[in-house]
C-alpha cells in the first residue's frame, strides 16, 4: 500500500495528484506508530462573511451545531471556516464519502434558508491547521498521510497563512510566493528572518508540533417549571412556587459555575397568555436571598390579570461566576470598592420604582451649564466609563440646578424671587454652543433674598429687536 | 434592673460601667465633646466645630436618624451637610439621595470635594408617597449605604419611628428635611434650620442624651 492522496469525492473540481511517498522500513513494511493518525475535516464558507457581526456570530453557533452531529469535536475558526474531527466517527459514519454527503445535506438547506450561495469550500488532513489552509484555498483535497502534507501544501501561497500585512509584505520582497519555496529553506535561517511564531505556524500545519484547538461549546439554557395542583390568585403563594425553582437554578448555577445575568419568569394562565416577570440584573449573581427578594419585588407590585396555573423560569444569559476576595487581614476591604454591595439594593430599587428612577450623577467637563451635569440611568452603560470628570470651571455652581430656567420677574424695578433680590456677585459671561443648534449667551450672577436664599441667575444676551432681554433663575446653591 | 444586666462574670470596672450602653448620663454631650473615645455612641464630625460641641455625640449620631426642618428648600440647609458628604464619599462610601426638590448638579458637589460617583439619586414617582418611604426604609436597612438624605413628601410620627428602627438596624446616618415640625417624633437628632441675608441659625430641638437646647449661628458660603 502506498500513501494515497485522493481527491475527496466532493465537488468536481481539478484532481490534484501528488507523487505518493513511501516510507518504508528496512524490513520493507509500512511503519506506524501503533496510533491512529487523527483526520480532520475543514469546511471554509466564505459566503458568511457579512457586515453584521452580530449576525455572523449567530450563524457561526447554528453551523457548529449542525457540525456537531457528525463530530464531538467541533471548533470555530472565526471568521469563516470551521473544523472537526473525523477519525473517531469515520467508522460509525462509513467513510468519508457518507460524511461528506451528510454534511452537504444538512448545509445546504441552512445556507439556502439564509440566501447565501451552496458553495462548500472543504479538505481534510491530518492537521486542523493543514486542514483549514486547504480548504480556505479551495483544494478540496483528502490527505490521509502526515508525509504527504508537505507536497500538498506546497502549492498554496503564502498569504494564506494568517499573519500581519507586514510581514507578508516581507515574504513576498524575500521571492517567498509558495509554501514550497519555504520548505527549501533551512528552519534556522527562517526562525531568525520571519520569528519563532511564524516557523510554528508551519510546524503545526505539518504536524510537527501539536496544535490545539479550542472545542465549541454550546451556552448554557436553564429552563424549569412548577405547576400548581389548583389555581393560584395569591402572590405569597407563587412566591413559594418561584423560591423553588429559584433553588433549581441555583443548583444549576452552582454545579456549571455560572451567574445569572437575565432571568424570565412567566406565569401560565389559562385560555390567555402567560404574564412575564423579566428580572435584569446589573451585576451577575447566584445569591438565592437576593433573587428570591427581586422577585418578591416584582410580585409586590404585580396585579394578577388571571388564576395562576403555573410558573416557568428561564434564563439564557451567562456570566462566569466571580467569587469576591477578601484579604486575609481584612483591612484592605474597607478600601475596595463596594459597587459589589450597593448593587442589591439599586437592583431592587429599580424593580420596585422602575430603571429610570434609580440614577447616578454625570460630571462633564463643559461649559454650557445643562450639559456638565445629569443625570445617567443606574445600569445603563451609555458613556458610563467617563462619567466623572474635572469640572470646566472653577467658578462657583449651585448645588440644585432646576430643570429649565425659570423666568423672573420683577416689581418696582428690582428682581423678585420670594423677596427682592440683591446681586452678590458677577457676571460670569457663559457665550457658548453656536454650533450645536443649542447657543447660548447668558451673564450669570449669584444673587440673595431676604430669606437668606442665594440663587444662580442670568441675564440673556440676545439682542433681537422687538424683544426684551429677560432675567431667569437657573440654580439654588445650597 | 439588675436581672437584665449582662454576664455577671465579667469584672466590672468603672470603665465598662460607664460604656454600658444600659446607663444613661445626664452630661453625656460634655464627655463627648471632651473626649474622643465615647466608644458606644460614636459621632461623625459635621466639619462645623461649633455644630459639634453642641451635639452630644460631638458630630452627627451615626446609625440614627436625623430630622432638619427649614422653612423652605435651598435657604442653606444643604451647607449643613456638605462636609460630611466629602468625608464619606472620599472614604468611597455610598450615599443615597431619595426624591430631592430637584436633581442634584454634579459639577456644584465636585467643587465642594465630593466623590460624585458614590452619589446615587432615587426620585420614585411623588404622587405615590409610599414609594418614597418604602425606599427610604430599604436604604437605610442596609449596611452598605452610609448616608441616606431624603425629602419626604409626607411624614408621620410612625413613619420616623420605622425609618429611625430602619436606620438603627442598618447601622446607616439618615437625615430627612422637611418643612413641619413632626409632633412625638422619635428621631435621635432634631435640629430647626432658620436663615436670613447674614447666615444660618441653628437650633437643636431634640438631641437624645442631652438636655441642652443650643442655638448656634453658621456664616454662609460668600461667591
Amino acid at each position: 500500500m502506498s500513501g494515497r492522496l485522493y481527491q475527496l469525492p466532493l465537488l468536481p473540481r481539478t484532481l490534484h495528484v501528488v507523487r505518493p511517498v513511501v516510507p518504508k522500513s528496512p524490513t520493507g513494511k509500512r511503519q506506524t506508530d501503533g496510533r491512529r493518525t487523527p483526520l480532520w475535516y475543514a469546511v471554509c464558507l466564505p459566503q458568511l462573511m457579512t457586515t453584521d457581526a452580530l449576525a455572523c456570530t449567530a450563524r457561526q453557533a447554528a453551523i457548529a451545531e449542525l457540525l456537531g452531529s457528525l463530530s464531538a469535536n467541533v471548533s470555530i475558526e472565526p471568521p469563516d471556516s470551521f473544523v472537526f474531527e473525523v477519525r473517531s466517527t469515520l467508522n460509525y459514519f462509513g467513510g468519508i464519502q457518507r460524511i461528506r454527503n451528510r454534511l452537504q445535506e444538512q448545509l445546504l438547506p441552512l445556507l439556502q434558508s439564509w440566501g447565501l450561495p451552496g458553495d462548500i469550500q472543504q479538505a481534510a488532513s491530518p492537521t486542523p491547521a493543514a486542514s483549514l489552509l486547504l480548504a480556505q484555498a479551495g483544494c478540496n483535497v483528502l490527505i490521509h498521510r502526515p508525509e504527504n502534507l508537505r507536497s500538498a501544501l506546497g502549492r498554496l501561497p503564502v498569504q494564506l497563512l494568517p499573519q500581519p500585512a507586514r510581514k507578508s509584505r516581507q515574504l513576498h520582497n524575500s521571492g517567498l510566493r509558495r509554501l514550497r519555496d519555504l520548505w527549501r529553506l533551512p528552519q534556522h535561517g527562517l526562525r531568525q528572518r520571519f520569528g519563532a511564531d511564524f516557523v510554528g505556524q508551519l510546524d503545526r500545519c505539518l504536524g510537527k508540533v501539536a496544535s490545539p484547538i479550542k472545542p465549541y461549546q454550546s451556552p448554557p439554557l436553564f429552563r424549569s417549571s412548577l405547576e400548581f395542583e389548583y389555581a393560584v390568585e395569591n402572590t405569597q403563594l407563587l412566591l413559594h412556587g418561584a423560591e423553588e425553582l429559584l433553588a433549581r437554578l441555583c443548583g444549576f448555577l452552582r454545579r456549571r459555575e455560572l451567574a445569572a445575568t437575565y432571568v424570565s419568569l412567566t406565569l401560565e394562565h389559562e385560555h390567555r397568555q402567560g404574564t412575564a416577570l423579566d428580572i435584569e440584573l446589573r451585576q451577575p449573581t447566584r445569591a438565592e436571598e437576593h433573587l428570591r427578594l427581586l422577585v418578591q419585588t416584582h410580585l409586590d407590585t404585580l396585579v394578577l390579570p388571571a388564576p395562576v396555573l403555573g410558573i416557568q423560569i428561564e434564563v439564557r444569559h451567562f456570566e462566569p461566576f466571580q467569587a469576591s476576595v477578601h484579604s486575609l487581614s481584612g483591612i484592605d476591604q474597607a478600601h475596595l470598592p463596594s459597587r459589589h454591595l450597593i448593587t442589591p439594593l439599586l437592583e431592587r430599587l429599580q424593580a420596585r420604582l422602575g430603571n429610570a428612577a434609580v440614577c447616578s450623577l454625570l460630571c462633564r467637563n463643559e461649559h454650557r451649564p445643562e450639559q456638565a451635569g445629569q443625570g445617567l440611568v443606574y445600569g445603563s452603560t451609555v458613556g458610563a466609563a467617563s462619567s466623572i470628570t474635572a469640572a470646566a470651571t472653577t467658578n462657583r455652581r449651585p448645588c440644585w440646578l432646576l430643570p429649565e430656567p425659570l423666568a423672573l420677574r420683577q416689581e418696582q424695578g428690582r428682581l423678585y424671587y420670594r423677596s427682592s433680590l440683591r446681586l452678590l456677585s458677577g457676571p460670569e459671561r457663559i457665550e457658548t454652543g453656536w454650533w450645536s443648534g443649542q447657543e447660548i449667551r447668558r451673564d450669570y450672577y449669584v444673587a440673595g433674598n431676604r430669606q437668606g436664599m442665594q440663587l444662580w441667575i442670568f441675564h440673556e444676551r440676545c439682542e433681537e429687536h422687538g424683544r426684551e432681554r429677560n432675567w431667569f433663575l437657573h440654580g439654588i446653591f445650597d | 434592673m439588675y436581672s437584665i444586666m449582662p454576664n455577671p462574670d465579667i469584672p466590672k470596672s468603672l470603665e465598662s460601667l460607664l460604656n454600658s450602653s444600659l446607663l444613661w448620663r445626664g452630661g453625656e454631650h460634655q464627655l463627648a465633646a471632651s473626649s474622643t473615645q465615647n466608644s458606644h455612641l460614636p459621632g461623625l464630625c459635621s466639619g462645623y466645630p461649633a455644630l459639634d460641641a453642641c451635639l452630644p455625640w460631638g458630630g452627627w449620631p451615626a446609625s440614627a436618624l436625623v430630622e432638619i426642618i427649614t422653612p423652605l428648600w435651598g435657604a442653606g440647609e444643604l451647607q449643613l451637610v456638605l462636609p460630611l458628604l466629602r468625608n464619606l464619599s472620599q472614604q468611597g462610601k455610598w450615599i443615597l439621595w431619595i426624591s430631592p426638590p430637584c436633581l442634584p448638579y454634579a459639577p456644584a458637589l465636585t467643587q465642594a470635594g465630593i466623590a460624585a460617583g458614590q452619589i446615587i439619586v432615587v426620585s420614585p414617582n411623588r404622587a405615590t408617597p409610599v414609594q418614597a418611604l418604602w425606599s427610604m426604609e430599604k436604604a437605610l436597612q442596609n449596611e452598605a449605604c452610609a448616608l441616606v438624605l431624603a425629602w419626604p413628601d409626607k411624614l408621620s410620627g410612625k413613619h420616623i419611628r420605622r425609618l429611625q428602627l430602619a436606620a438603627s438596624t442598618g447601622r446607616t446616618l439618615g437625615i430627612l428635611f422637611h418643612h413641619h415640625h413632626v409632633r412625638h417624633s422619635s428621631a435621635v437628632l432634631q435640629l430647626r434650620v432658620d436663615s436670613d441675608e447674614e447666615g444660618l441659625q441653628v437650633t437643636v430641638l431634640k438631641a437624645r442624651g442631652s438636655y441642652r437646647r443650643d442655638s448656634i449661628r453658621l456664616a454662609r458660603s460668600t461667591p
